[in-house]
């Protein structure tokens, strides 16, 4: 079984080989070396895992696509996709700050400003959006340098976590 | 003045908690209120009765007077608390109180109204011949003429809401250019936080040390200080680490800061618990810089080092008993306090609502969570984010740290996104471990305090994240056959067989 893990902040997918051995054992091949992974999954979406006799406790956390990995206090995030979820999501450009981009809601809130407006031209790193949330305001900023050809934000109304806001191309 | 029978406590979340907690020690019964957002809030359960004040926004709500004033009287609580923030620092609240027949437990309001506008607390202090930071003490009618204050007296400056508290309204500005946008910027935002959008503008010291002291008055003019608390540690002038003693602080500077706040205090007849906050310079000369007229969020490690429990001597006080003691107790140990947010440092602070899904909370001697949440609590998007406070106290500064360090690698908050581990990174950097570091610290040393990614682990957290992958798609797989009568991945086998399989 082959994976693509993107981490969070990186630009490319690291192919992972995943073989099941069986009894919560796993060979993992990634960047040409080899583990030997016992991963023993409890409840609460923790793992026990044990490499190369070190014992990890590891806690997931799943949030749409992207899973959180909590262990000995560091938390990775990752963007995993097997061969054929990569194929389907080519289009949508997850895994790629190319093409359309989707600027969501990373928490629900309440939109307070919108800074553009359909048709703007923006720079990467620019502004689009204000949410508020927990009496915090938080300025949602342009992935890449390109166009607004669509916005869903407005002034005053409250957003869902991962709420359309405006579309970048 | 008659004993104290019944509180209601006009707050939520490990605050409102915290006061029931003595309460009940003491036999005194609480009330709890609470809004459309927190019926399932802890401290509902807490109290023994619990009113309900309104819709989410606490503006509709927790600030309402008269709802509160009413949950009062309906229940018959004979003295109100109002914790920190919502109305804890409204001096016309506590007169409705008063006009109610009900004990508010804090300073009187001419204490508040002497301290709580800023500018008027400035200009008080300073005819108390208390040192102040250099700055206005007057709201400006215009920008211009802001703008021309804050050039003559130099860049950079701090802009601050007159009202205000919590980092609120507040900007450092840096250069003339950047004056208008930063000016319009902390009006709006005070006049949302405070509804009172008056700002006015101070000299910005650089690198100075925030040092705050506890005070404390009964109603018998008795005034004494508790020590102080280093709160340092901030990010966008919100606190974020506090501990005491202080590291910089000598017994001297100690006593005649402490000297100062009591000076402070008695100008204004305070009553209660109360903070007098100074900034310290590289030459360790110490400014005024506001009194808060309430319990404050780091009581905690006062109470450690001091051992006293503070919300009790609240309420003794407003019932009129003389203070215990009559100096302050000499400090024992070190207490650090962490605050737990509900926020993502690594995207901006990004502020992380929603449902807690698993929650472990750390334990073992001299270790205290003050906390308002539990596992399946969703935490609001209408209230501030801090979710818990952790403290510690050991015989030093250094097994301190160490305490705070391992109580935070038992914290485990699942669902939401929480700073934790960026305080661990705080704890572990030299220049906190050096215990000389100064209110620029956390954003100075941004990068530093989120880069601290071991290469190992990351290693590890990739291959865990494929095993994630794997068993997730297995369980997908087991619980959603295909249409096709093909069990995907699982070999081909039947839906009908899997579901004899579950029945067995």
């Amino acid at each position: 079984m082959r994976y693509f893990t993107k981490q969070q902040g990186q630009k490319e997918a690291l192919p992972v080989d995943l073989e099941p051995l069986g009894n919560d054992k796993y060979r993992l091949t990634v960047g040409g070396k080899t583990y030997e992974v016992d991963a023993l999954m409890l409840e609460h979406g923790t793992m026990t895992m044990l490499v190369d006799g070190q014992s990890y406790g590891v806690e997931f956390e799943e949030n749409g696509d992207e899973v959180g990995v909590l262990l000995r206090g560091q938390v990775n995030r990752f963007d995993v996709a097997d061969e054929r979820r990569l194929r389907l999501r080519a289009g949508n450009a997850a895994f790629s700050v190319e093409g359309k981009q989707l600027v969501t809601a990373p928490m629900p809130g309440k939109v307070v400003k919108v800074l553009v407006k359909v048709g703007d031209e923006v720079k990467e790193g620019q502004g689009l959006v204000v949410v508020e949330a927990m009496k915090m305001e938080n300025e949602l900023k342009s992935p890449k340098a390109g166009k607004v050809t669509e916005l869903f934000a407005k002034e005053g109304t409250a957003v869902e976590n991962n709420a359309k806001l405006v579309v970048v191309e | 003045m008659p004993k104290i029978r019944k509180v209601l406590v006009a707050n939520r979340g490990e605050i409102a908690i915290r006061v029931m907690r003595t309460c009940k020690e003491l036999g005194i019964a609480t009330v709890a209120v609470y809004s459309e957002a927190d019926r399932a809030a802890l401290h509902v359960r807490t109290a023994d009765q619990a009113y309900f004040v309104g819709p989410p926004p606490s503006r509709e709500s927790y600030l309402v007077q008269q709802r509160i004033i009413d949950a009062a009287k309906q229940a018959g609580a004979d003295a109100i608390h109002p914790g920190y923030g919502f109305l804890s620092e409204n001096a016309s609240f506590v007169r409705t109180c008063e006009a109610a027949g009900i004990t508010f437990i804090g300073p009187p309001a001419s204490a508040m109204d002497a301290m709580g506008e800023k500018t008027r607390a400035r200009a008080n202090m300073i005819k108390a011949g208390v040192p102040v930071v250099p700055g206005s003490t007057e709201p400006f009618a215009s920008l211009e003429e802001a703008r021309v204050y804050a050039e003559k007296i130099g860049f950079p400056v701090m802009l601050k809401a007159a009202g205000g508290g919590g980092g609120k309204g507040m900007r450092k500005v840096e250069r003339i250019a950047d004056f208008d946008s930063s000016w319009r910027a902390a009006k709006s935002e005070a006049m949302n936080a405070f509804g009172n959008d008056a700002v006015y503008i101070e000299k910005y010291l650089e690198k100075p040390h925030h040092v705050e002291i506890q005070v404390f008055a009964d109603q018998h003019g008795n005034t004494i200080h508790l020590n102080e608390r280093e709160c340092s540690a901030q990010r966008r002038h919100q606190k974020v680490v506090e501990e005491t003693p202080s590291p910089i602080l000598t017994p001297e500077l100690r006593a005649k800061m402490g000297e100062v706040a009591v000076k402070a205090a008695k100008a204004v007849n305070y009553v209660g618990a109360g903070t007098v906050e100074f900034l310290v310079d590289v030459h360790r000369n110490f400014y005024f810089l506001e009194m808060n007229t309430r319990l404050q969020v780091e009581h905690p490690v006062t109470e450690w080092v001091t051992g006293l429990d503070l919300v009790a001597l609240q309420i003794k006080a407003a019932e009129g008993e003389k203070l215990p003691l009559t100096a302050a107790p000499e400090p024992r140990g070190h207490s650090i306090e962490v605050r737990v947010y509900a926020e993502d440092p690594a995207r901006n602070f990004m502020p992380s609502p929603g449902k807690i899904t698993y929650l472990r909370v750390p334990g073992g001697p001299n270790v205290r969570d003050d906390s308002g949440v539990f596992p399946g609590y969703t935490v609001p998007n209408f209230y501030d984010p801090m979710i818990s406070k952790l403290s510690v106290w050991a015989p030093t500064r250094r097994e301190a740290i160490a305490r705070a360090q391992r109580a935070l690698s038992e914290y485990v908050v699942k669902g939401i996104t929480t700073n934790i581990r960026y305080l661990k990174a705080i704890l572990a950097h030299p220049e906190f471990i050096g215990g000389d570091y100064d209110t620029s610290f956390l954003t100075r040393e941004h990068e530093a305090l989120l880069g601290v990614e071991d290469a190992k682990l990351s290693e590890m957290a990739l291959l865990a994240s494929a095993v994630h992958a794997y068993q997730r798609d297995q369980k997908r797989a087991k619980t959603l056959p295909s249409a096709s009568g093909q069990g995907g991945g699982t070999g081909g086998v039947s839906p009908w067989k899997l579901a004899l399989r579950t029945r067995r």
